[in-house]
């Protein structure tokens, strides 16, 4: 018998086909919850013993059902997660979990109960500001969602139970570090292609094999002769998602490796860790409301402060781009996002006004979740290397 | 021998007007305010931070309602451009870039109002209030107006929770402490801008003053049921500015004319007049945000005889005695007066046995196949435009679906125009129109199908 | 003295431009001919074609650099870098002191900030017909005029009628309507122009626009494109006696550069198998 493949050629394989493993579990008996976006608090899953999974679209595979629920002009990524919603590419999950991420998220969660009809479904109204009240909001809206779990499963999610799983998930985190670690050298031992293959890969798995992949990932890499070649310059990625290679591969085919990003497969799970509270709710509200740096929450130093300038405000929203920039040694940033992401959208001209600030050269893309589309960003990309070179 | 010119399909109200001039008085005042010193607030329409501001003697401005004064008055172009040299994508809300454009002008004229601004303009704000409630666009908007202006930028939550999740058990209690903290942090955020107390007596005053122009639009709807349709969505467009706008500022003389406006209207029905001036061949509603940019296409359709009787934006909410007796604290009092459970809502609007049944539907499914729909009902509409927008996805995102919807469960067609708010390139009128003959024969097929079907119309 | 050469290809998507110069930076040959979908595998034909008005063989060349759409696979280029840095240098030693250069090509527009000849910046319009050649091509099919005429035709005008700029469809039919409706060809011509003018207008304000500013591409030979940007941009215009040219110009100036470059420090020039093969542009 073959030995099952490991490490990189193992996340690959779950890369090509991600949805094997979970159909496999939910044979065992096992419940598969789908969730969408970053905000879906997955320890409480794991606590009652389901598997997250994460819906993510195919930007490969035309839409051709989702546009008689979803109009053209919105977010071509959740028009493709509806349109294989409807075609049933998602039937084996037992439930799905969704939050207010953005105007198009929300009502998607709507549609979708309305079409696709996954068994269990719940929505967490995250609040949008970091306001003290807010963060209560949050730990209320939890208490809701983990007895809508408990009714789901006929389990109780004890503060153990839930523990355990913030311990495992935050191991996760930990780990995925680690391998972003290795993207600091020079030339980085893994690539922006391969990354994205290995979160999508721990994003389709229950969390403890996804620690292990990550593991086995690890060894490979640091030994690996084979890892991305020399290039004259080092990219970070900051934007909205990106669950398809394409992109990645459109960049990495040209003079450049992209050693970081700020993407939600990709970084932004993972580089803040879950406190541990005595009520475990605090510690992940507090996370899942205050930590993610996605656009879709509004970010203040302190939003009690009556004064206020801009530039100050660019340093509290973004100065964490520049220690990635510092860290990873990038030369220059690569921003993208869906067209139709108001979200993103918003931000781009703040983000390059704190890119210029701090003297790191920046280019915006927006693209239509569509692979034919990428060839131009090639003439782009290539003319912005020239100009950083 | 003279033409005579040809008379205007739409037949407008007179106490339309009036209640528009208000509107255009919104503006007044504005560059003087800011002069002295008075503190403006650039606020987002909601139905919390209005009467807040103003108890607090903060000037309000809606650059909403000034983006979509632009777009009406053909101006709103020169601000989008300049969004667009500011690097903002073209897809945001138009509402927004408008004003992105408005503000970057304003800077290069060193904080001064535009000059060439309609209506007097919008001076510099002192205070940004933006809303994390109805969409995106209306906080992230805001936010990135730092470009701009060194404002400071509340964002005034509010719950947005799904229909299953509106109805778990303490929910809705949770919600009203949510809404009412936020809000007491809000006036705690004021009262140290501004160095100066909240008049809790005044909001209360305020709070009282907008229930009665509510209660009056709710009586104008009621009365437009009937057939024909006295009042066109023209005119309900035109005149809702005035309470939106101009409600929480004056609240007096905006109820006295939604009354006046009650009166024309009850003497139409007594009189069988109609909001157009033909007969009235079709009755429609219209879903999704006006093109404010175009109003007068209503017009070329009122020359078919299509009667706008109904719309679904701006509705009023259902006059409701709320007993607050139980509540002293002035600030719980503002939200139990207009935060409503889901339970009580759909009692009152549909009678305890639908709503019975479409809780039913929402705790087993999630959603409801019949919750919406009732204004489609009431009006007895024989044909839906769902206007689809470019820039707003949060009124766009879910008309599809209603299309389908109106078919399965009313059988009533509806028909797409794609346009944009401000916006006036994205909008093809020429093609909509063309699209108007083939659906006049759609909506007389539904009206058979529909009274094989027994239905009432 | 010795003499050596360089050679600038940039293969369009609709025309194929040659520059071969020396290292006086005079042009010894130029050369447009139209790419089309039979002719642009054959850009090695229009490289031998300079080579000959040269009177220069391919190993004369000291350094082909390639530029344009299909600039990945030029079997006899040493190396490819973009139209958007070519453009930028080829303009500029027309115009030192160009700050805003705008390019109209048959399938999209640019806009390039430049300072001292380095490209600083750039925008790009390529999803879509509108606002480049095809859009004029397009409308002027509609209204059975040549393309080259259209620039004369809207001098006459009087008062341009409106024509949308977002879409081609929508243009052609709003062109229709206007002529139906009794507006002159000319005032119909004009309001052509300022449309392609105000959308490339709104484009490359996104980069601000300070002289000097100046025009290249098929489009610039249209006096009325010229005029209605000037307007749109309010401010002068200059256009280079052959528009076409800074492409394939900019390709050969950098070429010129890195062999320089290479001589000063010594290194050997890396240059390609120099194989006067088709060009296989992306498959």
């Amino acid at each position: 018998m073959a030995e099952p493949s490991k490490g990189l050629l193992r996340a690959q394989e779950i890369y090509q086909d991600r949805s094997h493993r979970a159909i496999e579990l939910r044979e065992q008996g096992k419940k598969i919850m789908g969730y969408l976006c970053i905000y879906p608090v997955l320890e409480m899953m794991t606590a009652l013993d389901i598997v997250p999974y994460r819906i993510l679209g195919d930007m490969r595979e035309p839409i051709t059902r989702a546009d008689s629920y979803m109009p053209a002009v919105n977010c071509p990524f959740l028009r493709s997660c509806l349109d294989l919603g409807l075609k049933g590419k998602y039937s084996f999950l037992d439930g799905i979990v969704t939050t207010h991420i953005c105007d198009v998220g929300s009502s998607l969660s709507g549609i979708w109960n309305y079409t696709v009809r996954t068994p269990f479904s719940h929505h967490i109204d995250t609040p949008h500001t970091l306001h003290e009240t807010s963060l209560q909001q949050e730990k209320g809206l939890l208490q809701d969602y983990r007895k809508a779990l408990e009714n789901f499963t006929g389990q109780k999610m004890t503060t153990e139970k839930l523990k355990e799983a913030i311990r495992v998930h935050n191991e996760q985190r930990v780990l995925v570090r680690g391998l972003y670690e290795l993207k600091k050298q020079d030339p980085p031992l893994i690539s922006g292609v391969e990354t994205i293959q290995v979160i999508k890969a721990i994003q389709s798995l229950p969390v403890d094999e996804g620690n292990e992949l990550i593991r086995e990932v690890i060894s490979e890499v640091k030994e690996r002769s084979d890892g991305p070649p020399h290039k004259s310059a080092r990219l970070l990625v900051w934007g909205s998602i990106l669950d398809d290679t394409a992109f990645m591969e459109m960049i990495e085919g040209l003079d450049a490796n992209v050693v970081m990003d700020d993407t939600c497969v990709g970084s932004r799970a993972y580089f803040d860790d879950v406190e541990l509270t005595d009520d475990p709710l605090d510690g992940l509200s507090r996370h899942y409301l205050m930590d993610i740096k996605c656009p879709r929450t509004f970010r203040t130093r302190d939003y009690n402060d009556v004064r206020k300038d801009y530039m100050t405000d660019l340093g509290v929203r973004f100065s964490y781009l520049r220690d990635y920039a510092r860290d990873w040694k990038a030369d220059g940033v690569i921003l993208e996002s869906v067209r139709y992401c108001d979200t993103h959208g918003y931000d781009v001209p703040s983000v390059r006004d704190y890119l210029d600030s701090i003297g790191i050269p920046s280019i915006y893309l927006e693209h239509d979740y569509t692979e034919g589309a990428l060839a131009p960003f090639r003439t782009r990309v290539q003319g912005f290397l020239e100009i950083i070179g | 021998m003279t033409t005579e010119a040809k008379p205007r399909a739409l037949n407008r109200l007179k106490s339309m007007y009036a209640l528009r001039a208000e509107v255009d008085k919104m503006y007044e005042g504005g560059a003087e305010a800011s002069e002295e010193g008075k503190p403006v607030a650039w606020v987002m329409l909601e139905g919390w931070s209005n009467a807040i501001l103003n108890a607090m003697g903060v000037k309000t401005v809606f650059p909403e309602n000034y983006s979509s004064l632009c777009a009406a008055q053909g101006v709103a172009t020169p601000f989008l451009d300049r969004s667009e040299a500011e690097g903002y994508p073209t897809h945001l809300c138009g509402y927004a870039r408008t004003c992105i454009g408005y503000s970057s002008r304003m800077v290069e004229l060193d904080g001064d109002i535009p000059p060439e601004a309609p209506a007097g303009g919008m001076p510099k704000p002192t205070l940004l209030v933006a809303s994390g409630e109805v969409c995106d666009a209306r906080f992230k908007w805001f936010q990135s107006l730092g470009r701009f202006f060194d404002a400071p930028v509340w964002t005034l939550e509010s719950p947005s929770p799904g229909l299953r999740e509106r109805l778990t058990e303490g929910a809705h209690e949770r919600n009203v402490h949510f809404l009412i903290n936020e809000l007491k942090a809000f006036v705690a955020f004021l009262e140290k801008l501004l160095g100066k107390k909240m008049d809790w007596d005044a909001l209360e005053y305020t709070g009282g003053g907008t229930n009665e122009i509510n209660r009056w639009r709710w009586e104008i709807n009621e009365l437009r049921k009937a057939h024909p349709g006295p009042m066109n969505t023209r005119d309900f467009w035109s005149a809702v500015t005035a309470a939106l706008f101009r409600g929480a500022a004056n609240p007096d003389v905006i109820a006295e004319g939604f009354h006046k406006m009650y009166d024309e209207v009850q003497e139409r029905v007594d009189n069988g007049i109609a909001g157009i001036s033909l007969p009235e061949k079709y009755r429609l509603s219209f879903e999704g945000l006006p093109p404010w940019h175009s109003l007068g296409f209503l017009e070329q359709l009122a020359e078919r005889g299509w009667n706008f009787v109904i719309e679904s934006a701006y509705r009023p909410p259902r006059p409701v005695t709320v007993d607050l007796s139980k509540y002293s604290d002035p600030m719980e009092r503002y939200v139990r007066r207009r935060y409503r459970s889901l339970e009580n809502s759909l009692e009152e609007d549909y009678g305890s046995e639908e709503a019975g049944m479409i809780i039913d539907e929402i705790l087993c499914d999630g959603t409801s196949r019949r919750m919406g729909l009732k204004h489609i009902r009431d009006y007895q509409v024989d044909g839906v435009v769902l206007h689809v927008l470019l820039t707003c996805r949060s009124t766009s995102a879910g008309l599809n679906l209603l299309q389908h919807r109106l078919l399965d469960i009313l059988k009533v067609p509806s028909l797409v125009i794609e346009g944009d708010i401000i916006d006036v390139s994205a909008f093809n009128p020429t093609e909509a129109l063309r699209n108007a003959e083939a659906f006049e024969e759609t909506m007389e097929h539904y009206r058979k199908v529909r009274k094989e079907l027994g239905m009432p119309w | 003295m010795v003499r050596i050469y360089f050679a600038g290809i940039d293969l369009g998507s609709t025309m194929t431009k040659i520059v071969i110069i020396d290292n006086d930076e005079q042009i010894l040959a130029y050369l447009v001919h139209h790419t089309g979908a039979e002719h642009r595998h054959l850009a090695n034909r229009v490289m031998e074609e300079g080579l000959e008005k040269a009177s220069l063989s391919i190993d004369d060349i000291s350094f082909v650099m390639a530029t344009g759409y299909g600039r990945i696979n030029v079997p006899f280029s040493d190396h490819q870098v973009t139209e958007l840095s070519c453009h930028a240098r080829g303009i500029a030693s027309f115009f030192p002191n160009v700050h805003l250069a705008i390019d109209i090509g048959g399938q999209d527009a640019k806009g390039l900030k430049i300072r001292e000849g380095k490209l600083l910046d750039f925008v790009m319009s390529d999803k879509c017909a509108a606002g480049t050649g095809r859009f004029l091509e397009v409308i002027a099919a509609t209204l059975g005029l040549e393309v080259e005429d259209l620039g004369d035709i809207s001098l006459r005008s009087t008062q341009k009628a409106s024509v949308s700029s977002i879409c081609t469809v929508f243009a052609q039919q709003e062109v229709v309507n206007h002529l139906s409706g009794g507006i002159p060809l000319e005032d119909v011509v004009a309001g052509l122009h300022d449309a392609i003018a105000g959308r490339t207008a709104r484009m490359v304000r996104r980069l601000k626009v300070e002289p000097d500013v100046v025009f290249t591409g098929g489009v610039a030979k249209n006096i009325g494109v010229v005029r209605a940007l000037e307007e749109n941009l309010g401010c002068p215009v200059l256009v280079p006696e052959e528009p076409l040219l800074s492409g394939a110009l900019g390709a050969a100036l950098l070429g010129k550069e890195l062999t320089l470059k290479a001589l000063a420090a010594g290194e050997t020039i890396q240059t390609g198998k120099r194989r006067l093969d088709k060009a296989t542009f992306f498959e």
